[in-house]
């Protein structure tokens, strides 16, 4: 018996290493990390959707360097140890010459870390954590950092005569650099941040923490939600009226809208990255053609742009040799390029200069952008 | 192929120093230890520790063993009051305080974000630092492999078995298990601390997801799946976890299967695998053997 167990180990061990398929020599092969599993998977299916759309639009339009694109798409399962494996995996299996990744900043940073050491352009299409602007040299964002994002937000709350706001936001990577940096730049701006309050995602209420930003009597509520987290939100904020005459600003509003129903967010506004840039109606009708519904986050179009990118750097370099490729990225930074989500350039870090943001207000169910 | 073996292979290692840490704790001494990923913790926070007081990078393991030993003490000490399976919930909210702690102590651990840009151990030797990597591991496996041996093969470790079996018998004999469980908790967290010591230095980044429950519960699996109570098992249980979970995305290119297929068949290795071996072989892969000439 224990022979067998022996031998099924390590038969187990060599299927493995066996079963490895060859990618197709005639494609060019560039990889990606993203959420599919775990507490982020809805914005890993929308991230592989807009992959999915880039690569269709790069081979309609002729490929890259005269071959097929391919994007390999891992599952990062929303954990740093399973997103290295993974980017190991295509570094040094599948050997790639561009790796795209992550979703959250927890996972992107030790991701970009490791692919910096091996000296691997990373391409960063969606976290904001003014953490990653520290990655190293070969890692680059299509994505602009919290202190741009929170920059606007903070400009548009002054701009509405909000003085004294309370900060809701979720306890994790990218809540803590929102309410961090939006503190900063408010406080700058001469307003001031009464309280803020950071909650642990996943409870079955949240009437606790809402009651501590209510005792701060503030002028209005800032808040930053992932979708069915902010829906309740947004409900028990309505039944314990802290909506009656308080007005409620919503950070990366997309991100949430969606699972709220009409009834408990009237008259909410907030901000987003403008997931639609100029010539991003045809990513937009494209996706809803194809999938049948509106954009499940704001960030397809951002791993569809990573995706555009990497496919020019990879032409611009005329190889996939490293160093080729790195120079390429640095010249097309420089250039600039037009995506889905607007000109894409990056500054002497690697990370995208400016990007759209945009002013929205709740109509019934429906977002409307405004100016 | 030959770097991500090597990958796969290091972090195998570890996970075999875990399973070995509490085979140690839940296998031989009874204590069913649901917030083993703690001790860990202590292992990873000491490096980063280290790392962000800007002392020599060596000075974090002193500091994860500190923790580590603080901790096991503590474990220890709650254990004098709970039965076994109470003693096993107050461990998994004691981690998981401990995690929400990291997670708010913003100034101190980096909070959510973690920290990152520790140094990699034998960073100098690149391209080739794999390969030394993986035997130190290896060696430490080996080391810790041989400690737990030894222990359970001791007169401590029948007392230790003792107390798993039948905790009145022992005490009437007048075994102290308050001791042995403090014994226990110490050797067994310093191992657990030692292994997030390095792995730290291999991910170069420490963070509080790394401390999730989850984790513990994987550990679980791979001591259930090896054979609790045996320190060959429970190696094996991680290598195997280790290795059949790192090689699912092959098997999904090799058949040309969408990505969510990885996802789930991750979640089947560990939950089904699991369920399948409680089921049918609770003994796991290699069982506990008991008495014999050599069976001490």
């Amino acid at each position: 018996m224990k022979k067998i167990a022996i031998g099924a180990t390590f038969a187990a061990v060599f299927a493995g290493l066996v079963a490895t398929a060859p990618v197709r020599a005639e494609d060019i092969t560039i990889g990606a990390v993203i959420p599919l599993s775990g507490a982020s998977a809805t914005t890993g299916k929308d991230q592989s959707r807009g992959i999915e759309l880039a690569v269709k639009e790069i081979n309609a339009n002729g490929g890259v360097l005269g071959k097929q694109l391919k994007v390999l798409v891992e599952d990062s399962g929303g954990k740093p140890q399973t997103a290295i494996d993974a980017a190991k995996k295509l570094v040094s299996v599948d050997k790639v010459p561009i790796v795209i990744g992550e979703y959250s900043s927890g996972n992107t940073i030790p991701l970009g870390q490791y692919l910096v050491q091996e000296g691997m352009p990373h391409i960063n299409p969606a976290s904001t954590s003014g953490l990653v602007r520290g990655i190293g040299a070969t890692s680059y964002s299509v994505v602009g950092l919290d202190n741009v994002s929170t920059e606007f937000a903070a400009q548009d709350v002054i701009d509405h005569g909000w003085k004294k706001v309370a900060v809701l936001a979720m306890n994790n990577a990218f809540g803590q650099g929102v309410a961090e940096e939006f503190k900063k730049h408010f406080t700058a701006k001469g307003g001031e941040v009464a309280t803020t309050v950071m909650y642990t995602i996943g409870q079955s209420t949240y009437r606790r923490e809402l009651q501590q930003v209510e005792a701060a009597a503030p002028d209005a509520y800032v808040f930053t939600a992932y979708g069915t987290e902010g829906a309740l939100i947004m409900q028990e904020a309505f039944e314990l009226g802290l909506q009656e005459g308080k007005p409620w600003y919503s950070i990366l509003i997309t991100m949430m809208n969606k699972d709220t129903p009409a009834d408990f967010k009237a008259g909410l506004i907030g901000m987003d990255v403008g997931y639609i840039g100029e010539g991003g109606d045809a990513y937009k009708t494209e996706y809803e053609k194809t999938y049948g519904e509106t954009f499940l986050s704001a960030y397809g179009g951002y791993a569809h742009d990573a995706v555009l990118f990497a496919a020019a750097a990879l032409n611009k370099a005329g190889s996939t040799d490293k160093a080729a490729v790195l120079k390429a990225i640095e010249d097309l930074g420089k250039e600039g390029l037009k995506g889905a989500t607007g000109e894409i350039k990056l500054d002497a870090d690697g990370q995208r200069t400016h990007q759209p943001y945009l002013k929205f207000k709740v109509e019934g169910e429906n977002l409307v952008a405004y100016d | 192929m030959f770097d991500f073996f090597i990958h796969v292979a290091s972090i195998a290692c570890l996970y075999g120093v875990l399973a070995l840490s509490l085979n140690l704790q839940a296998g031989f001494t009874g204590l069913v230890n649901f917030g083993l990923i703690a001790l860990f913790g202590c292992g990873t926070y000491g490096a980063a520790l280290a790392s962000g007081m800007g002392w020599h990078p060596l000075a974090g393991l002193p500091a994860g063993l500190a923790m580590a030993a603080l901790l096991a003490l503590f474990y220890a000490r709650l254990g004098r009051k709970l039965s076994s399976d109470y003693w096993g919930i107050a461990t998994l909210s004691i981690a998981e305080i401990l995690r929400i702690s990291i997670t708010n102590e913003q100034a101190l651990t980096g909070g959510a974000q973690g920290i990152s840009g520790l140094p990699l151990l034998f960073a100098d030797l690149k391209p080739y630092d794999g390969v030394p990597r993986l035997a130190l591991y290896a060696l430490v496996l080996v080391l810790a492999w041989f400690i737990c041996q030894r222990i359970v093969k001791s007169a401590f470790g029948l007392a230790m078995k003792l107390m798993r079996e039948e905790p009145q018998l022992a005490r009437s004999l007048g075994y102290d298990l308050d001791a042995i469980r403090r014994t226990v908790m110490l050797i067994s967290g310093a191992i657990a601390a030692f292994a997030g010591f390095l792995y730290a230095h291999y991910l170069t980044f420490v963070g509080p997801d790394q401390l999730m429950s989850p984790e513990t519960f994987l550990i679980w699996s791979m001591v259930i799946i090896g054979g609790i109570g045996n320190n060959w098992g429970v190696v094996a249980g991680a290598i195997v976890m280790q290795f059949a979970m790192a090689y699912v995305p092959f098997v999904k290119d090799a058949l040309d299967l969408p990505t969510d297929f990885v996802a789930a068949a991750r979640l089947v290795i560990v939950g089904g695998g699991l369920l399948a071996f409680l089921l049918w072989r609770p003994k796991g892969l290699f069982p506990e053997k008991v008495g014999g000439s050599r069976g001490r």
